[in-house]
């Protein structure tokens, strides 16, 4: 299946919306709709987060910022994890499984300074919908980690692979990528409903820039993987 | 949610830097989910713990057995007092309320909700 995303925003959004609106509307609003579609099709651990959090000391503790239905929380027995979301519904599904889980905003993190071991935002960041806020929620990640501690940050890349599920027109970086919920087949009436969430994609060097732009934060390691998860 | 969660949360109402941790638990329903005990685990996360706000937070409970100070020297029992206390007592209702700017935020089916109103926020 090919899926071609669309420019974002409308006219009328940005006639309308401030930026935390556009989120608003754009992704919170779309992951509570999804919530449960979503969850079935987010399973599999990514390899290389997996081996992050394996290669870890026991009894570290950590955050999982953004971590919809908690497939990376069960991964390491041996460190102690807490997720939080934005989506109340994802963290309802995260809970059911035994995770420990929070709803709180990115840009706002309810934790102490420095009391985590290690953070981990994936595909999260690539959803703010400006450099500041994008910026913002990188600061609060640094922020909660402790000093000298490893925080791992992933987010969409614009180039793709040959081989990858989606292409992206490489001159739009902030596009609407749409989540098709197909229509159910017990039930005639009830047709695909296609929701429309935000991407910021990332140009290659750009998530490091941001990085680099806090000020307080060493990159010990970058790659640029070309198939989004 | 577990208390070593609580351990880590604060207010985050927009102006409200002290005093602010740890958060005050009201209304309280506990429930108790055994898990497995792991010694190695255990001693290690207890020093990650801000050791008098989690005495504090448990005296809120009804658990007063606690020391003041983190003890020098541990034993077995201690830790498995420990492991009950912060891995297998879940606090699945009430409320957190801020010493400070006295903000609520409620507990429900054991998830804290932390979001802010607008008007709250930096």
């Amino acid at each position: 299946m090919s899926i071609t995303p669309l420019k974002a925003f409308t006219e009328h959004d940005n006639a309308s919306l401030t930026d935390d609106k556009k989120e608003q509307k754009y992704v919170h609003d779309v992951y509570q709709a999804i919530a449960p579609h979503f969850s079935q099709t987010r399973y599999k651990p990514w390899p290389v987060i997996e081996q992050f959090l394996k290669s870890l000391d026991i009894g570290s503790i950590g955050a999982d910022i953004g971590c919809g239905n908690g497939k990376y929380l069960g991964v390491n027995k041996n460190v102690y994890m807490v997720g939080s979301d934005r989506s109340s519904k994802l963290i309802e599904i995260s809970v059911s499984r035994g995770h420990e889980g929070i709803i709180c905003d990115a840009l706002n993190l309810p934790y102490r300074s420095e009391c985590f071991d290690f953070v981990i935002s994936i595909a999260v960041i690539h959803h703010f919908t400006t450099f500041e806020r994008r910026l913002a929620a990188i600061k609060e990640l640094f922020r909660i980690a402790r000093p000298r501690s490893y925080v791992l940050i992933y987010v969409w890349a614009l180039e793709q692979s040959n081989e990858a599920r989606r292409k992206f027109d490489k001159e739009q970086q902030d596009v609407f990528v749409p989540w098709v919920i197909p229509a159910d087949k017990n039930n005639q009436d009830r047709k695909e409903i296609i929701y429309n969430r935000y991407y910021h994609l990332f140009r290659k060097g750009e998530l490091d820039e941001l990085i680099e732009s806090t000020g307080v934060a060493q990159i010990v390691k970058t790659d640029y993987d070309k198939d989004n998860c | 949610m577990r208390l070593i969660v609580h351990n880590m949360l604060q207010c985050h109402v927009k102006g409200c830097d002290s005093n602010n941790f740890p958060l005050q638990l009201s209304d309280v329903e506990l429930e108790i989910h055994e898990i497995e005990y792991n010694h190695e685990f255990l001693q290690s996360l207890l020093t990650k713990l801000d050791w008098k706000a989690f005495v504090a937070t448990a005296e809120q409970i009804g658990i007063t057995s606690l020391p003041q100070t983190f003890p020098e020297e541990i034993d077995e029992d201690f830790l498995k007092k420990l492991h009950r206390i912060l891995f297998e007592t879940h606090i699945v209702e009430g409320k957190m309320i801020c010493s400070n700017c006295s903000h609520e935020y409620p507990i429900r089916d054991g998830i804290p909700n932390m979001l802010l109103n607008e008007e709250e926020l930096e």
